[in-house]
């Protein structure tokens, strides 16, 4: 091995320090580029102004749109809807989407199990 | 009737009874304890099934070859030795294949939303390695090469496939040890975290609630993906093939046009990735190599990195709110140790203990995210300073 650092305790010591301040350099700058990201929001939000818009008639109603995009079978959606009218009475739904997130999911079960009747 | 005794012998030693030790024994009850974790315990079952079982096979010897037949028997029992099937299967890690698979399918599964809604919680990702490094020092002071050195403390950054890839790149000796080590203190994390988290932080720090991060658009996490295979590529070319196929599998999964991939990548392939992935670990331990007196220095090493990333990571968060308006609770901090998604969990689970109305999943997940990063980044700088780059 062709290394830069010595095999001395020295050298660990040496390779200790350089590797956890560069990290610490290296992570903020992918926080400081991440921090640029809203940006990409306003170039996409310019581009689809730019862009001229579809025929009245093709355009799907939002909710639709979104159950599309999002792949849901539509009669999926209208069996939560009616469980969720059913429940908590006539609200107007916003957004249903699938959730796949395991870190949520997680966190989902850890409150739910909270609430679990201790005998 | 005086030839029984000699044939007896004679077929006793075309078996592999006689050469079955006391170690052998010691590691089949390793093998088993695994398993009984694993269906008892729920700990990474899906790891430590696989690696118990290739332990005990791998301890478990077979017929000598030079016993007539003993050849053709060696292809079916010796699936540990070459031309055994577990064989191949570290192959598969011995050149790499499988380490940059296992980051596809983590990429796929992965939504990096909450690290891109909150950047400034990423360095809390470099924060909680200080445990690589005090790993490090204290295996330089225990007689350890600088190299092995390396691979014992990228065990501190809690990350399975990365430590497997340092590991097989600067000691590949090491690999049992150091795998098993990492796997089972990620699994071992809700007991190892959160005393040292009650630790660092007093009662009213460990209430801190958050306010709700940004929403994310689908443009910036097709973004990220790209960016960061970018950044990486360019400034650290030695663990550039993890971090690219990580976001590659995140860039199927983001897209949204490449659905059948992205799941193939999070399940099928992941599913068979971590079959071989197990097999091949267990299949290294076996007793003349496992138990020395290396490995338990290895296991204590492990443990010793683990309290102090995550002890980092907290004080890392509570210099962060000397600086910060809106103050952040600093049990997020452990979380920037890695180990997706546990430690973001336990990180969670702590503090609803404190407070059951405080939910910090979502916050935990951006420097649990970062930590993937963190410990990539620190693992290729040291590749590239020790100069297996």
């Amino acid at each position: 091995m062709n290394s830069l650092i010595p095999d001395t305790l020295q050298g660990a010591l040496l390779l200790s320090l350089i590797d956890f301040f560069l990290s610490f350099v290296v992570i903020s700058f992918i926080g400081l580029v991440l921090s640029w990201f809203p940006l990409l929001n306003r170039v996409g939000t310019w581009v689809s102004h730019k862009r001229p818009s579809a025929p009245a008639s093709k355009k799907k109603a939002p909710v639709q749109a979104f159950v599309a995009e999002q792949e849901i079978p539509v009669e999926d959606v209208v069996a939560i809807a009616a469980a969720i009218t059913a429940m908590v009475g006539d609200h107007h739904i916003l957004h249903i989407e699938p959730h796949n997130a395991e870190w949520s999911t997680a966190g989902r079960v850890a409150h739910h199990h909270s609430h679990l009747p201790k005998h | 009737m005086d030839q029984i005794p000699v044939f007896l012998q004679a077929l006793l030693d075309q078996t592999g009874a006689v050469h079955f030790t006391f170690g052998n024994l010691v590691m089949v009850i390793i093998g088993c304890t695994m398993i009984y974790l694993a269906i008892a315990k729920h700990y990474e079952p899906l790891l430590l099934i696989g690696i118990g079982f290739s332990c005990i096979v791998a301890n478990v010897p077979g017929p000598p070859d030079d016993v007539p037949g003993g050849q053709a028997i060696s292809a079916l029992l010796y699936v540990v030795k070459e031309g055994g099937l577990f064989h191949y299967a570290y192959q598969g890690v011995a050149l790499l294949i499988i380490p940059p698979l296992i980051f596809l399918g983590v990429g796929a599964m992965t939504d990096f939303g909450p690290m891109i809604a909150n950047p400034k919680l990423v360095i809390l990702g470099a924060g909680a390695h200080l445990g690589i490094f005090v790993a490090l020092i204290l295996a330089k002071l225990l007689g350890f090469s600088l190299a092995e050195a390396g691979a014992i403390g990228i065990i501190g950054g809690a990350d399975g496939p990365m430590a497997i890839f340092v590991t097989v790149k600067l000691a590949p000796h090491l690999l049992g040890p150091v795998s098993v080590a990492a796997y089972s203190y990620m699994a071992l994390m809700p007991m190892i975290q959160p005393p040292v988290m009650r630790l660092l932080t007093t009662k009213a720090e460990r209430q801190i609630s958050m306010e709700q991060s940004r929403k994310v658009s689908k443009l910036e996490k097709i973004a990220f993906p790209i960016v960061i295979a970018i950044i990486v590529n360019l400034f650290f070319p030695p663990v550039a093939p993890l971090i690219t196929m990580l976001m590659l599998g995140n860039l199927f999964k983001e897209t949204g046009v490449v659905d059948r991939l992205a799941k193939t990548a999070a399940g099928g392939l992941m599913n068979v990735i971590i079959m071989i992935l197990t097999v091949a670990i267990g299949s290294t331990m076996a007793a003349d190599k496992f138990l020395t007196l290396q490995t338990l220095e290895i296991v204590g090493l492990g443990l010793v990195a683990f309290l102090f990333g995550t002890g980092s990571g907290v004080v890392t968060a509570k210099i962060m709110n000397l600086f910060l308006k809106t103050k952040i609770n600093p049990l997020i901090g452990s979380a920037g140790i890695a180990s997706v998604p546990i430690a973001a969990r336990v990180s969670h689970i702590v503090a609803y203990q404190e407070n059951p109305k405080n939910l910090l999943i979502y916050h935990a997940m951006g420097p649990n995210l970062a930590g993937v990063f963190g410990t990539a980044i620190s693992g290729g700088i040291m590749l590239a300073l020790i100069g297996v780059g």
